[in-house]
């Protein structure tokens, strides 16, 4: 591919993608601990006015900057598919969501973006993902920080040749579901009361029903239901891409440099064929 | 019939990302519902789509305000004043209440937002981002997303269509399910890769990658006072917004 990513020679046009991706990082993590630390006892007046700002504003901001840091790095090979994940996830998710399923499903396409063509490609697509999902449900975009974290750590998990077997996909997909469960807990909790989907709102109920706090018990349903949803989107995801024609997954930079698939894909057998057409 | 529009895009837009933070940050119900009274069902009303608009705001809050309610409704802990005790679940005022708030505030959200977008000329929006000089690639990929969203849907039924004639049966345990869903992502997925690796030669050897400033062919519709009012207006609702906080924070 002829621009996998940003010319080694160019450190000055680096230097502000870099701050961007920084300072969109810091503002997530600032938001997080801000959200958790406040903790707002009356959700409805006072304080739950600014959690619900800080929420909207620091993750949607926060996601906006790396996307701004991302996106001049990405390739046209990972341009291209990112379209395709946030198609899925919206088309995927929104039939997830009215069937009222525990799960959200929401994620196929970007954890399919990360595997193939890296953490950068997947945090984008996870962002711009529920940034255009919220055109048709608006209750997505808040959550826009966390699909991109989503994206990133799928994507780091694919680096590390956790999307070799389907085993350890799963066992990603649980460590990153815990992870987004944890952010996105805030968000539902300050923007919405936490109120979601029947199935998920019926195990919030009965952590409330013990007298949990609702950030409490919204974290609890988060780490349940973002984990066991990762899962079946890791091992959905790694069936998919062992399913695809070695072809497929040598178009991407990444997945061939990376050795994301092991031996199919990698770089062996790029180096037999395709790399010299990609120079 | 779809309203004349008056305003550019990017001007819709940001009234409506600023009407919902302004919602936020009063944080009452009596401005909530002002704004939904006076602002959103106006909206909803003069759109020329007003069917289209309510179906889909119907849709997408009523099953979010129902589950609030009932969340909220029968499980509030901290709640005091209990009008009926059923156990585990207990209904009472406080937890009425806060569904009640939270929902008008939750259907401002949802209204401003889902008026806006429902009635944006997407492509007037992505013209006006390339004029503006926003990132080429962010352009794309939003412009791409948006087109592709019906295509893969509907290339995902037909895909369910033709692996159900094969003798697909999705019964009602996960792994059928998982098996069903793997079924047709698996080809919905290959096909979208297949039209993807032919979209990014073709968009290579039309010099996307190149970094020079690219041309809309669509109209420019965004005008010098349309600018000024966007600014203006954000540096209104960011002094309002100071202001309120300031004067509402409890001594």
């Amino acid at each position: 591919m002829s621009s996998s990513s940003a010319p080694a020679a160019e450190p000055a046009a680096l230097r502000p993608r870099r701050l961007l991706l920084a300072a969109g990082g810091t503002l997530i993590v600032l938001t997080y601990v801000l959200l958790v630390v406040l903790q707002p006892t009356e959700l409805a007046g006072g304080l739950g006015s600014v959690a619900a700002l800080v929420s909207l504003v620091g993750f949607l901001g926060g996601g906006a900057l790396l996307v701004a840091g991302v996106l001049p790095m990405l390739s046209t090979s990972s341009l291209v598919v990112m379209p395709l994940g946030i198609a899925l996830n919206i088309a995927i998710g929104q039939l997830a969501g009215s069937l009222g399923l525990q799960i959200y499903l929401d994620a196929i396409g970007t954890v399919l973006v990360a595997v193939l063509a890296g953490p950068a490609a997947g945090a984008a697509t996870g962002a711009i993902s529920n940034a255009i999902w919220g055109l048709f449900n608006p209750f997505a975009l808040p959550f826009a920080a966390g699909a991109a974290l989503i994206g990133l750590l799928a994507g780091l998990a694919a680096k590390h040749g956790l999307f070799r077997r389907v085993s350890t996909a799963a066992g990603a997909g649980l460590v990153t579901g815990a992870i987004g469960g944890l952010v996105a807990a805030p968000v539902a909790v300050f923007m919405f009361g936490a109120a979601g989907t029947p199935g998920t709102n019926a195990i919030i109920a009965v952590f409330r029903s013990m007298g949990d706090k609702l950030l409490v018990a919204a974290t609890k349903q988060g780490l349940l239901s973002d984990s066991l949803d990762k899962i079946v989107v890791f091992v959905l995801v790694a069936l998919i891409v062992h399913a695809l024609p070695q072809r497929a997954v040598r178009q991407f930079p990444f997945a061939r440099t990376q050795r994301v698939l092991g031996g199919r894909g990698g770089r062996s057998a790029a180096a037999r064929g395709n790399d010299a057409g990609t120079a | 019939m779809p309203r004349r529009r008056i305003y550019n895009p990017v001007t819709e837009l940001l009234t409506a990302a600023l009407l919902v933070v302004l919602v936020l940050v009063v944080n009452r119900w009596e401005f909530s519902l002002a704004v939904l009274v006076l602002g959103v069902l106006p909206a909803v009303l003069l759109s020329g789509r007003a069917r289209r608009i309510g179906l889909a705001l119907a849709l997408v809050t009523g099953p979010l305000l129902i589950s609030s309610l009932l969340l909220h409704g029968l499980f509030f802990p901290e709640g005091e004043r209990i009008l009926l005790d059923l156990g585990i679940a207990r209904v009472s005022v406080e937890g009425l209440v806060f569904a009640a708030v939270l929902g008008v505030r939750t259907s401002v959200f949802a209204g401003v937002l889902l008026t806006t977008a429902m009635t944006l000329d997407i492509a007037e929006l992505l013209a006006t981002m390339t004029h503006r000089g926003w990132n080429r690639k962010l352009v794309f990929v939003v412009g791409s997303s948006v087109g592709l969203i019906p295509h893969v849907a509907l290339r995902g039924q037909q895909i369910t269509r033709a692996q159900q004639a094969r003798g697909l049966v999705v019964g009602r345990g996960p792994v059928s399910r998982l098996r069903g869903l793997l079924a047709v992502t698996t080809p919905l997925v290959i096909g979208l890769l297949v039209d993807a690796s032919e979209r990014n030669h073709m968009l290579e050897s039309r010099g996307f990658s190149a970094a020079v400033a690219r041309t809309s062919y669509l109209p420019d519709s965004d005008t010098a006072g349309q600018r000024v009012f966007r600014r203006l207006l954000l540096l209104g609702v960011g002094l309002s917004c100071a202001v309120w906080l300031i004067v509402s924070v409890p001594r």
